[in-house]
């Protein structure tokens, strides 16, 4: 079952839903293509799996999962979360989605000032929870991304790689049912990649969907992916899912069903 | 049920405490993260409070002065000695049956005496053992605002001629420019609240707004791992109160001070005037509305400031 799903999303910034375009829009409909982040994008993530979301920048990746994350509204087409349309959801609501949804950011996010376990913290005060749970909540979350929940370090005296555990754990506080990451590997070595690579896939073990968007080709080499999205320029070019988990990536039967029929094979398309 | 299921549903029971629990915690976090900034908005907060605390202290107290000399009761019916009390009750069920009138009060003489002596406030004592049969009972006459105000003298005339009436008072046109100096007051202190309100309200509003924007990263953060409107505002919606409370209380504080001072010399004069004793300070539930109006106008600044500002 498709826990993520957009059917013909096309979001551009910077102008609010499009008008159907007639005879007279059509080249103000054309300029506003070139300049649409997402363009017509149909896609599916299934529940527990390791999407990888690829493309140079620009492709359209962060703004993906801003659109899975409620942060922006697509111009037309629709976006389900686990069954819910949730751009028809009311304003009030949207907190709610996002403590199901996981996010962890390039920029990782992080209070600059606070401890790794106020950091953690947060995610969970938000939930409404007793400060004692919390505390240990933050910090068994801290202890699966093997970060010290005791150290009293500000969040900017730590390195990169370390920023990025305690965003990540922050994410995973909350048991979320999806876990969102945009180039979390972004400002890493080959070695930190990897590990928070393999952090990634052993929190898909235990149930969360993980999607991640990276450009960086390492990634693709990781044996626990199981879908690869590739976006170029706002245009889905090719969708990969892996015959068995673990396994590399294959091509399902070329085009996926999921892409329209009449989909052009994008030139220069990840196979 | 198991005890994770037990411990679940009481977690759900008091989420709001909990959650209420940060908001507190958190809103005074942000107030000593900068107290210099939250010092300045009380004091000021303190400095239009007490402004409108001193027209509203000044219009209570004219209010007392007026009503020490009679002012509010425009016809005063002073009976003879004696008087039959079944004929006074008629004339009293009959007076207040009117429409013009809206209150009827009995005096006697020994509650002429008490009102003489608080109004020489302290030289009262001068007729402590004096004869209560020296003053005459009386009845008072409210007429109700608004009436021609040639009604009290009408009035005036027919009880006038009622055997157990000895004298009719009607106050001359001064009450009428004592009641229409009450009314000026009044209105100043109508006025004075709806700028001090304002003043308050855009005192909190700038303080808020920098907080919010000193903190903007991590409202964004909030927002991002499913804080709601009330749990990201809340803080600041907390901060905003106690900015008000603190400045209503600081006003309030210097105010009974100033008060406290002023006073002895203020009632000294006033018993010259046979209107010792009016003074007062405010009663504690007035004290206690007048914070809660400065934590009022606190909420209201605060949450304009916060509006839907850092939304993602």
């Amino acid at each position: 079952m498709a826990i993520i799903e957009l059917s013909d999303v096309t979001m551009t910034y910077g102008r609010g839903p499009a008008a159907p375009p007639g005879d007279a829009q059509r080249r103000a409909a054309r300029k506003d293509e070139r300049r649409a982040a997402l363009r017509e994008v149909s896609v599916a993530v299934e529940e527990g799996a390791f999407a990888v979301l690829m493309g140079p920048s620009g492709a359209g990746k962060s703004t993906l999962l801003k659109l899975v994350l409620a942060m922006e509204r697509p111009d037309e087409g629709t976006i389900r979360v686990a069954g819910r349309d949730i751009h028809r959801l009311r304003r009030s609501s949207i907190p709610y989605l996002r403590r199901n949804v996981g996010a962890v950011f390039q920029d990782f996010k992080l209070l600059s000032d606070a401890s790794p376990l106020e950091n953690v913290a947060l995610a969970l005060q938000v939930l409404g929870m007793p400060p004692g749970e919390v505390r240990r909540r933050a910090a068994s979350a801290l202890s699966q991304v093997e970060l010290d929940p005791d150290a009293h370090r500000p969040a900017r005296c730590l390195s990169g790689g370390e920023q990025q555990r305690v965003a990540i754990a922050r994410a995973l506080a909350g048991e979320p049912a999806i876990l969102l990451a945009d180039e979390p590997t972004g400002n890493l070595d080959p070695r930190l990649t990897r590990e928070i690579l393999d952090l990634l896939a052993r929190v898909r073990e235990r149930g969360t969907t993980v999607l991640l968007a990276t450009h960086d080709p390492l990634v693709l080499d990781h044996p626990a992916l199981t879908q690869q999205i590739h976006l170029e320029h706002g245009r889905l070019v090719s969708l990969h899912q892996a015959t068995r988990a673990y396994g590399r990536c294959e091509d399902e039967d070329g085009i996926p069903a999921i892409l329209p029929a009449a989909w052009p094979e994008p030139a220069g398309a990840v196979a | 049920m198991d005890r994770s299921t037990m411990s679940h549903s009481l977690m759900s029971r008091f989420r709001p405490l909990f959650s209420l629990g940060y908001v507190v915690s958190r809103g005074l976090r942000g107030m000593a993260q900068a107290p210099v900034v939250q010092l300045l908005a009380v004091s000021t907060m303190a400095v239009c409070m007490l402004l409108l605390g001193v027209v509203m202290l000044v219009w209570s107290n004219a209010q007392g002065i007026v009503h020490a000399w009679g002012l509010d009761v425009p016809v005063t019916v002073y009976l003879v000695d004696h008087a039959e009390p079944a004929a006074v009750d008629l004339m009293v069920e009959r007076i207040g049956a009117l429409p013009e009138v809206t209150r009827v009060e009995r005096v006697s003489s020994e509650q002429a005496l008490e009102r003489l002596a608080e109004g020489l406030g302290e030289d009262g004592a001068l007729v402590e053992g004096l004869d209560p049969a020296v003053l005459p009972p009386s009845l008072e006459i409210e007429l109700a605002p608004g009436i021609d105000p040639d009604f009290g003298h009408v009035l005036a005339e027919g009880l006038a001629e009622q055997p157990m009436v000895e004298e009719v008072a009607v106050a001359g046109a001064w009450a009428g420019r004592a009641h229409d100096l009450l009314r000026t007051l009044e209105d100043l202190a109508l006025g004075a609240g709806l700028l001090v309100s304002l003043a308050c309200m855009a005192i909190v509003w700038s303080t808020i707004r920098l907080g919010v924007y000193a903190r903007r990263a991590e409202l964004q953060i909030l927002r991002l791992v499913g804080g709601t409107d009330r749990f990201v505002h809340g803080p600041f919606v907390f901060e905003g109160m106690v900015q008000g409370a603190l400045g209503a209380g600081l006003a309030l504080g210097i105010l009974w001070v100033g008060f406290d001072a002023a006073a002895p010399f203020l009632e000294r004069g006033l018993s010259l005037l046979f209107a010792g004793g009016a003074l007062r300070f405010f009663s504690p539930q007035e004290l206690a509305i007048g914070v809660a109006l400065g934590a009022g106008l606190g909420l209201l600044g605060a949450r304009a400031a916060v509006g839907r500002y850092a939304e993602v």
